[in-house]
């Protein structure tokens, strides 16, 4: 099989914690706008961390059309309601997706972690044996997938890609791959994640976590914010959103992963760059043709320096301006890369370099010539961008957008 | 739309099991013959079982397997994988040098990763002193990705490492991820397969669920496959175990069961097209809902309507217990250990998925010749 077809970005779907749906998102993206509060999907009065970034204001029940929400996870309602946004956003007939081979395939960290931790409370409570039978049956992490496919009436692949924080980029990647080898007409590609107890105190525990702000790059940053939600993109191939007239935001031009093989959760430089090597041999890119990297950002001291230095080891002297949307919306942990891919979409679109919102002194160790766009977005031309996922088990995954010629 | 294909094979070269029968295809073959010997009961829970049979791996020897360093926050799950992946190198012959490992990859179903990790830290949470005093040597086990980077971190596997969901039928979407990676060239080998814990959290799960049949074994168990393109090992005059030919899967969550019944055998029509393999050619089936209400008729009948005829099964479920996330794979391991007995001619499986999410799957899978 080598006849392989060109791929495009045309619907974009948001649930987070600065703003539901693209334009809301994208709003709050450009101004810079944190979206860190105290915590209220559990108690967190005993935690010496109490905020995080949860998306208060989410009402599946607004934004579906299906599904009924209380069968389904918190991750689970944040990727069908991104998915039908981003459905609604590409202008597409619902109809055209669901008579034709469409899939969903949704990257996550933790699961439906809410679905579990409400189970842990009553395994705690009155014994294991008195659970609610309903929850079984909504904890594995398949159904994430399966409540985009079932909002949408998809009869597709339905697969959840549950590997940590760049499983988002692994599942647009994967997406990608199908449509472009024609497994699949249309692919709904993103992730979902929800806020929950053992993840705040989990990475609280590793010492990961900030206690008020994630500041990305800058010289007093002390780890992430927990944060949530949900962000699917729509990917058609070209000759189908040329025929339609559809809006094209970007395209697909590849990605590349590898994994560290070294060490559970330190990221490793040498790994990252060779696969962002990978990924511009993939996009046939040369890496001073990249005009904005998305970084994975995540605000602690390793990940941030480790970045730099990789993306030292591929760019040089010319790092191209790189922030880290993660100073706005938290570390959305499944969710993130496809909220990054959101935001290096409408880069090339809009023409505009997303911010590190929060950086107040950039650290001197990452050396001279830096750009983090701090504060708010600048408008640029962006031709190419670059969208970094990296994951605990030393799963890296890179993937290029670009705009359509 | 979709472009009309016809799958280019995997083959399989080596393959690692771990299941309820033992370590290996021999122990299954004897298992899918017989019987298991005596079931294994799980080490005993302060939170109790389930009142229905338990199949655990009997002795699973990870200290002598996989040496005992490195291993002491390493769950259950991990170890079944590594345990499976060690077996299906050895069983590769030759040793994969580094450059062969750079470009090896790691592909794993599982619908749930370890909830034994995930629940432990969860309890801690609501029982320790403070709500954040979690283990932090178990925190990354969390994560459904763990066992798949042990697996590249002890064997320096540097290529895509991954690890798919999709309720019964994920081991055959990691399948399809399989072929359609080394298609892309995002890896020159993977090692493929499921793997599924037993413990009182994933028992009760079922038990409470209602999914299964009243006397319905849980097994648990892993196995791996070590793939690559057909084409490459017989170029290179190499030989295999088996060949993965189409394998396509469906979402059928929407509609009634018969619905469901009508997705799959839509699937076993297009994978056996896509093969080029027609319905008189299939020497065996290995389905995979045997052990759950309702689906275990729907899946016979999907199959039946589609190879027109009785085809001899092969049985998994009933054996060894249900596995879940493992299913897929232990029933293509399956087909393997009953084929270690010669034939004529190089025979034709075709392996089954089923679940109540609503996705179903097909798998061709020919003897090598």
């Amino acid at each position: 099989m080598s006849e392989t077809r060109r791929v495009v970005i045309t619907g974009l779907g948001a649930v987070s914690c600065i703003g539901i749906g693209v334009e809301a998102f994208i709003e709050g993206i450009r101004e810079g706008r944190t979206g860190f509060s105290p915590i209220e999907s559990f108690d967190a009065s005993e935690f010496p961390a109490v905020i995080a970034a949860e998306v208060h204001d989410f009402d599946p029940a607004a934004i579906v059309e299906r599904l009924a929400p209380e069968h389904w996870g918190r991750s689970g309602q944040f990727a069908a309601a991104a998915a039908r946004l981003a459905v609604r956003d590409a202008g597409i007939d619902p109809e055209l997706l669901s008579t034709h081979r469409t899939g969903s395939i949704m990257g996550t960290t933790a699961g439906e972690a809410q679905v579990l931790q409400a189970t842990v409370e009553q395994w705690v409570a009155n014994g294991l044996k008195n659970v609610d039978p309903r929850l079984p049956g909504m904890t594995p992490v398949s159904q994430i997938a399966n409540a985009v496919s079932y909002e949408l009436r998809l009869s597709g692949d339905s697969q959840t890609i549950p590997t940590a924080c760049s499983a988002s980029n692994m599942a647009l990647g994967y997406a990608f791959d199908l449509v472009r080898a024609g497994r699949a007409d249309f692919m709904l590609a993103g992730g979902a994640d929800a806020v929950n107890r053992a993840c705040h105190a989990g990475f609280y525990r590793l010492g990961a976590l900030a206690e008020k702000v994630c500041r990305p790059f800058d010289a007093n940053r002390s780890g992430i914010i927990t944060g949530e939600g949900g962000a699917v993109l729509l990917l058609e191939p070209l000759d189908h959103a040329v025929a339609r007239g559809a809006r094209i935001y970007a395209e697909v031009l590849g990605y590349g992963v590898n994994c560290d093989a070294k060490h559970m959760v330190n990221p490793d430089a040498d790994s990252i760059a060779e696969c962002i090597r990978i990924a511009h041999r993939y996009a046939g890119v040369r890496a001073e043709e990249i005009d904005y990297i998305c970084a994975h950002g995540t605000g602690t001291p390793t990940n941030d320096v480790t970045e730099v230095k990789a993306a030292r080891e591929v760019f040089g002297e010319q790092v191209p301006p790189i922030s880290s949307i993660k100073s706005m919306i938290g570390h959305t942990m499944g969710a993130a890369s496809a909220f990054g891919a959101i935001a290096c979409s409408k880069a090339i679109e809009e023409g505009f370099l997303p911010p590190t919102a929060t950086v107040e002194k950039l650290d001197p160790a990452f050396g001279e010539g830096l750009d983090v766009v701090p504060g708010a977005a600048r408008p640029a031309t962006v031709e190419l961008a670059q969208n970094q996922g990296l994951a605990f088990g030393g799963n890296n995954v890179v993937t290029i957008f670009g705009k359509v010629r | 739309m979709s472009l009309v294909l016809t799958e280019t094979p995997l083959a399989i070269t080596s393959c690692g099991v771990v299941s309820p029968a033992g370590l290996g295809l021999e122990a299954l073959e004897r298992a899918l013959r017989h019987g298991l010997e005596t079931p294994a009961e799980p080490k005993e829970s302060p939170d109790g079982y389930p009142p229905r049979p338990l199949w655990a791996i009997p002795d699973l020897g990870v200290a002598e397997l996989l040496g005992r360093k490195g291993l002491r926050h390493v769950d259950r799950l991990t170890k079944l994988g590594l345990v499976a992946c060690k077996l299906a190198l050895e069983g590769a012959g030759e040793e994969l040098d580094a450059d062969a490992r750079a470009h090896t990859g790691v592909v794993l179903a599982t619908n749930t990763g370890s909830l034994t990790s995930m629940v432990e830290v969860g309890i801690d949470t609501l029982v320790q002193k403070k709500p954040y005093l979690v283990n932090p040597g178990n925190f990354p086990n969390v994560v459904t990705n763990a066992c798949t980077g042990q697996i590249a971190i002890r064997n320096s596997l540097r290529a895509v490492n991954s690890v798919v969901s999709s309720g019964q039928a994920a081991s055959l979407a990691a399948i399809r991820f399989a072929r359609t990676a080394i298609e892309q060239g995002r890896a020159s080998r993977l090692l493929v397969g499921g793997v599924e814990e037993l413990s009182p959290a994933a028992a009760w799960g079922w038990h409470l669920s209602g999914a299964l049949t009243e006397d319905a074994p849980i097994g648990e168990g892993c196995a791996l496959f070590l793939v690559e393109d057909a084409e490459a090992v017989r170029s290179s005059g190499r030989t295999a175990l088996a060949e993965l030919l189409a394998c396509e899967v469906a979402y059928q969550g929407l509609g009634t069961a018969r619905e469901q019944g009508e997705g799959l055998r839509h699937c076993v029509e297009r994978a056996l097209e896509r093969s080029g393999v027609s319905p008189g050619e299939v020497d065996a089936v290995c389905l995979s809902a045997t052990n759950h209400w309702v689906r275990d008729q729907l899946e016979e009948w999907a199959v039946g309507e589609e190879l027109g005829r009785p085809v001899p099964q092969v049985q998994v479920g009933e054996v060894l217990g249900e596995l879940y996330s493992a299913s897929g794979a232990m029933q293509v391991a399956a087909l393997l250990a009953r084929w270690r007995e010669p034939a004529r001619q190089p025979r034709i499986g075709l392996v089954t998925s089923m679940g109540e999410d609503g996705n179903v799957g097909c798998l061709v899978v020919r003897e090598w010749r």
